[in-house]
């Protein structure tokens, strides 16, 4: 009991400065998550326009009216300097000068001069819009080759580019569980697992693994496997009680308990949880000092984390980061997400086998920390003395 | 008849190639301060961790209390208290916490432990600072902890290695009359320390350790009798001649003289009466002098003449 007290009492002297990692992540990714849930439909977003008519007829105000019904059209003077003050600031997305001219060329074939335009090299506008004015001229002029006079061709054309296709998210069968808002959860909260479990775990058992401690403890009557005990039970009450936490705020997130295919997600977590706790036993086992553990935190959590896929989708990586991440766990964790969110076609063998190669990184690393304990106490391990013969009367 | 506490038996232990005790053997009584002397790397700290089976060794027996000791003599470790060469305490605890504890590795009665807690406090004269934080509190008031910590569950054998080191002279004097008064009430005491003066004043019986061999033991007047030197004379006097100092050299048990114009000082190896003898030399020639001293030799001198003035860097 003794020893267990001890633990806590140096853990919530540590817990503070990895408190501030979860109450971040909550902070975050509340919003995060719910603007990831508002997005699973799509709407058209509209654009700001300037639009200046030197052609002024009929057929350039039907356009000019016909962008109005898409995007907001934006009074601007048509001075070159103000217009690229407009664009600089970002008030207008595009600035569109319909030529004198227009309308002839809209009768004919050609396309060349129509329009004059000031926009920003390579936006998103410019691309849309010039999309959206090549579709409304060869509508027009489709509907006039089709035997339709000039305004009726042009209010067909409008009608036709302006209708919208509703769009859904498609997500595959079982996965309908596990919502973009818990997809978003379980992927940053790999982040917080290592760095929190890694700043607070690791400052106690140094402490309380420390060669003199040890020694002055092992002077007493308490067995060292009373020791151990008490510190496995401390160890293992702090990563349930995180675990638990995050899940708690997931549930919350979710507005409501886990179903179906998440609870594949909650699995996976107790198995990252582990992983990160045979993390902080291998990095525990080198003795580093409190700012090479600080470092160690940064460096795997966010290092682990850009090159797996938590803050970028995996699909967005290229080949030879994904080729490297596959020799850390965090990869693994992700892809099991990636699958439960639907971005890649749900398997229950290839799900385990990302389990199992996770159980595989926690295993081995626990392993080699024991492996490293082993060989830095053999000089000044408690053994039995081997007494020889002569000596044992 | 006095009951053995320790009895180590022709304990060798090896480093490798190094061999860091060879064939050590030692005895101490209830109710000793025995004071365990050395060089660095002489063996001491390993005796200790030996005897509190930290460290394994490869020949040889330990008792305590008349049982063979061991990793899992528990029984046995409940009675011993040590105060370890550095100061072994969590900074996450204040000064009560922790000596509660230590303490509360060998007793798990909280009433019992409470009252051993607030007794060992006030031992050390920490009850001012119960409430302070380790980071907090002087080198002098660190070492009391740190002694506390060691001794609250009233052992009957306390080990206690170099406590006093870098110390101001009024925590040193503190701990050393705490240390005198543990051993009045009836425990038994195992000091190691670099300061000579410490031992001489406290220790009943000393053992001076080199190369992982003892190579003295006794009490301070046995040990300074082991050694060539046994009373240094020294006279204030001026203009003494050469045939006066070749007297002094030919008077009985005198190995050594020197003068440097204004003091004589006569070396003695045993004997009785040297320094009325070398005082006769001087009223008999009518020649005057100032202040003499008789000397016995202290154990610093014991110490360098048995352990010799060669440097030591190997550190234990």
């Amino acid at each position: 009991m003794q020893v267990f007290k001890l633990f806590m009492k140096i853990l919530k002297k540590n817990i503070f400065t990895s408190m501030i990692y979860v109450i971040v992540f909550v902070a975050i990714s509340i919003p995060m998550s719910r603007s990831a849930a508002s997005d699973s439909n799509f709407k058209d977003t509209p654009m700001t326009i300037a639009v200046f008519d030197e052609d002024d007829t009929p057929e350039s105000k039907a356009l000019v009216e016909f962008i109005g019904r898409k995007h907001k059209l934006k009074e601007l003077e048509n001075d070159k300097d103000k217009i690229m003050q407009a664009l600089y600031f970002e008030t207008v997305d595009y600035v569109l000068i319909i030529n004198d001219g227009y309308s002839e060329k809209l009768a004919g074939d050609a396309s060349d001069g129509m329009f004059s335009t000031y926009h920003i090299h390579d936006s998103y506008a410019t691309v849309m819009v010039s999309q959206l004015l090549d579709s409304y001229v060869s509508s027009v002029r489709a509907y006039t080759a089709g035997g339709m006079d000039i305004s009726s061709a042009q209010e067909s054309a409008a009608e036709a580019v302006l209708t919208e296709a509703e769009v859904t998210v498609v997500r595959s069968k079982g996965t309908e569980d596990f919502s973009e808002s818990t997809s978003a959860h379980f992927r940053y909260m790999t982040y917080i697992l290592i760095s929190v479990i890694i700043n607070a775990l690791c400052p106690v058992l140094l402490k309380l693994g420390k060669k003199e401690f040890r020694f002055r403890t092992n002077c007493s009557c308490m067995k060292p496997i009373t020791y151990s005990v008490a510190v496995f039970a401390g160890s293992t009450l702090f990563i349930a009680l995180l675990w638990i936490a995050l899940m708690v705020v997931s549930v919350i997130q979710n507005g409501g308990m886990f179903k179906g295919y998440a609870w594949f997600a909650v699995l996976n977590s107790f198995i990252y949880t582990l992983v990160c706790t045979s993390i902080a036993l291998l990095i525990c086992a080198f003795e580093p000092s409190d700012t090479v553990v600080n470092l160690m935190t940064q460096i795997i959590g966010l290092g682990s984390s850009f090159l797996c896929g938590v803050f970028i989708p995996q699909s967005m990586l290229g080949d030879g980061v994904l080729a490297a991440a596959k020799f850390m766990p965090t990869y693994w964790y992700v892809k099991v997400v990636e699958m439960l969110s639907g971005s890649e076609v749900f398997d229950g063998k290839r799900l385990a086998a990302y389990l199992l190669i996770e159980c595989g990184f926690a295993a081995a690393l626990l392993l080699i920390a024991l492996v490293v304990n082993r060989m830095k106490y053999t000089s000044t391990a408690i053994r039995l003395p081997k007494l020889a013969p002569e000596t044992q009367e | 008849m006095e009951k053995t506490v320790v009895k180590i038996d022709n304990l060798v232990k090896r480093y490798g190639e190094l061999v860091a005790l060879d064939h050590f053997s030692l005895e101490i009584k209830e109710g000793e301060i025995f004071g365990l002397l050395g060089p660095n790397g002489s063996g001491k700290t390993t005796t200790i961790n030996c005897l509190l089976s930290l460290l394994s060794f490869d020949k040889g027996s330990i008792e305590i209390f008349g049982k063979k000791m061991t990793p899992v003599s528990y029984d046995i470790k409940k009675d011993i208290g040590v105060v370890m060469q550095n100061v072994v305490v969590s900074d996450e605890l204040t000064v009560y916490e922790n000596i509660d504890y230590f303490c509360g590795l060998y007793i798990t009665d909280k009433k019992l432990r409470k009252q051993y807690v607030e007794e060992a406090v006030k031992f050390v004269g920490l009850d001012d600072f119960t409430k302070f934080y380790p980071k907090k509190l002087s080198g002098g008031l660190l070492r009391r902890l740190n002694i506390a910590c060691g001794i609250a569950h009233k052992p009957k054998l306390i080990i206690l290695d170099e406590p006093t080191v870098a110390v101001d002279p009024q925590s040193r004097n503190k701990i050393l009359e705490g240390i005198q008064e543990l051993n009045k009430n009836g425990v038994t005491i195992i000091y190691t320390s670099h300061y000579m003066e410490e031992v001489e004043q406290i220790c009943t019986r000393i053992a001076i350790m080199d190369k992982g061999r003892k190579v003295a033991e006794g009490t301070k007047d046995e040990l300074k009798r082991m050694i060539k030197n046994t009373e240094t004379i020294s006279i204030e006097a001026l203009g003494l001649g050469e045939d006066v100092l070749a007297e002094m050299r030919a008077l009985p048990h005198v190995y050594d003289v020197k003068y440097d114009e204004k003091l004589l000082v006569i070396s003695c190896s045993g004997g009785k009466h040297n320094l009325i003898r070398a005082l006769e030399v001087l009223q008999k020639r009518e020649l005057g002098f100032g202040r003499v001293y008789s000397e016995l030799p202290t154990l610093n001198e014991v110490f360098l003449e048995i352990t010799g003035k060669a440097l030591r860097d190997k550190e234990e």
